[in-house]
């Protein structure tokens, strides 16, 4: 078992394409860091306004975690896309290369083979997430220094203290690797039903594009299915940055966000089981 | 007789409120005084900021404040937050200066101590403030609470409790109650989590609401000559 995911990581990371994941990554934090560094007091001005017109707020508003926050409400939008480069080629890509018949000609089971494949789409999950960590979060920290992060909601002014902002973004960065993980498996089961790799990655993309679209519209039609789809709860990162923390609601997006990653690797493996391989 | 005894009644009434008018200036005058002679003071405070928008905990630091109306928090590396200029967190800023009307409106009792109450309206008419209530505890000279009516920025009413520094006429606590407007930001700015309506601060009637802020005094170092220097933004400060 343990061979065979080391087979499947060597292939991830043998395609050059890969690494266009962890250079998109760093290349779009980059951007959003340099557009900080000559214009965030512009932004941030502009964003506490209404708060200015009554309170004077003195200090480093604009640090690396307020520049990191910013980053992953931007970036976390486009990793899907990037999850599913990967995990929508695992059992196309092999389909469509040839080799997938000569895979499972080896002594190792149909569900044995779908769990190698996603456990190797979440290591690269883990590593993509630990990436964007890196170069999001420790970068910002060196260009932009620390301090106390502000966190602008529609409503709401919330200040978190210096040193009660890292551990929160430990947690964020673990729920944000959930939430890819659910998009990996959709990735993969996607890529179970096709026969080559663009299919799964497309459909991945559409699925997310549309959902999310349905999880913001503001329409009464909606809010009842809201709930259930697994793009409302992909942004409860954002829960860890509240006061007081909503663990309840953080709590059930987990779990909707389980819910949905075993779905789709159950209905993954039940599919695979029973297809007929003629490539 | 009866015309007599009427005109000496109306002259007695006069006299009594002039010297009442008279006393009235005088207490106030001399807590004035009390209270502006603290030109300068660093203190170690904790701050708490209750404001319904807001959600900020209680924040340490040092405060320096030189008379008339410089004041700064050092939060070291943190953020400081304060209400606007004109709505000053020191006494010395909610008390009228330069010549003013004083109304003495009798004696009241507050947390059972006796205290006498007077009116302030200063005749400065360009001022932001347009009157002050005060509360005060005639036996220390301390002013205990003010309710000051304020030009542009509502009503401010500070409680002040005394402890250690009742000669300076410096208050262990202080707690200031303010009108707040409401805040909105733009959805595009903001950064929003879905789960929001668990938390919704938002006041029902959507009109501005009362905001307090609670300032506790710890140590004070007094008139030592603060630099105008600490009172200016620090580099890379917004």
């Amino acid at each position: 078992m343990i061979q065979l995911l080391r087979i499947e990581l060597y292939k991830i990371f043998k395609r050059p394409r890969t690494y266009i994941s962890f250079g998109i990554v760093a290349a779009i934090t980059f951007v959003i860091q340099l557009a900080m560094l000559t214009d965030g007091k512009t932004f941030i001005g502009f964003a506490i306004q209404g708060i200015n017109e009554q309170f004077d707020i003195q200090g480093n508003m604009l640090n690396g975690y307020l520049v990191t926050y910013i980053i992953l409400q931007s970036l976390l939008i486009h990793i899907p896309l990037l999850v599913a480069l990967v995990a929508g080629d695992s059992l196309a890509g092999e389909a469509n290369m040839g080799t997938l018949r000569l895979l499972l000609t080896k002594p190792i089971t149909r569900p044995k083979l779908v769990l190698i494949k996603f456990v190797s789409s979440f290591l690269y999950t883990v590593l993509l997430i630990i990436w964007l960590a890196v170069v999001a979060l420790f970068f910002s920290i060196l260009l932009f220094g620390t301090g106390d992060m502000i966190n602008l909601k529609s409503e709401a002014f919330i200040m978190i203290l210096k040193d009660d902002v890292l551990w929160r973004y430990f947690a964020a960065f673990g729920f944000a690797t959930l939430a890819m993980t659910t998009i990996a498996s959709l990735a993969l089961m996607l890529s179970a039903f096709a026969d080559n790799s663009i299919g799964p990655i497309i459909s991945t993309m559409g699925i997310v594009v549309v959902l999310t679209i349905l999880s913001n519209l503001e329409i009464p039609l909606f809010s009842h299915i809201k709930p259930y789809l697994f793009t409302t709860h992909m942004i409860g990162w954002k829960g860890f940055f509240d006061e007081p923390i909503p663990y309840a609601a953080i709590g059930k997006s987990c779990m909707v966000l389980v819910a949905y990653t075993v779905g789709f690797l159950a209905t993954t493996i039940f599919y695979f089981n029973r297809k007929d391989i003629k490539t | 007789m009866m015309k007599r005894l009427v005109l000496l009644a109306g002259i007695f009434c006069l006299l009594a409120t002039s010297v009442w008018a008279i006393e009235a200036n005088e207490l106030f005058n001399t807590m004035r005084t009390k209270v502006l002679s603290v030109k300068d003071y660093t203190a170690d405070v904790k701050m708490k900021i209750d404001v319904t928008y807001m959600r900020i905990p209680q924040l340490k630091g040092t405060l320096y404040f030189k008379s008339p109306d410089k004041m700064r928090l050092e939060r070291h590396g943190g953020l400081s937050i304060f209400p606007k200029k004109n709505i000053n967190l020191t006494l010395s800023n909610l008390i009228p200066t330069g010549q003013v009307a004083v109304l003495d409106l009798g004696p009241t009792t507050r947390n059972g101590k006796k205290l006498r109450v007077l009116k302030v309206i200063p005749e400065d008419e360009q001022g932001n403030i347009v009157l002050t209530k005060i509360w005060i505890d005639e036996t220390n000279l301390l002013a205990v609470r003010t309710e000051t009516t304020t030009r542009n920025d509502g009503t401010v009413i500070m409680d002040l409790e005394f402890g250690n520094y009742i000669p300076f006429g410096l208050p262990d606590k202080v707690t200031i109650f303010m009108d707040v407007k409401d805040y909105k930001l733009p959805k595009g700015v903001a950064m929003d989590y879905n789960d929001d309506h668990i938390n919704d601060t938002k006041p029902k009637d959507g009109k501005g609401t009362k905001g307090t802020i609670q300032i506790q005094y710890l140590k004070y170092t007094i008139n030592t000559g603060l630099k105008d220097d600490i009172f200016k933004g620090k580099k890379g400060e917004e």
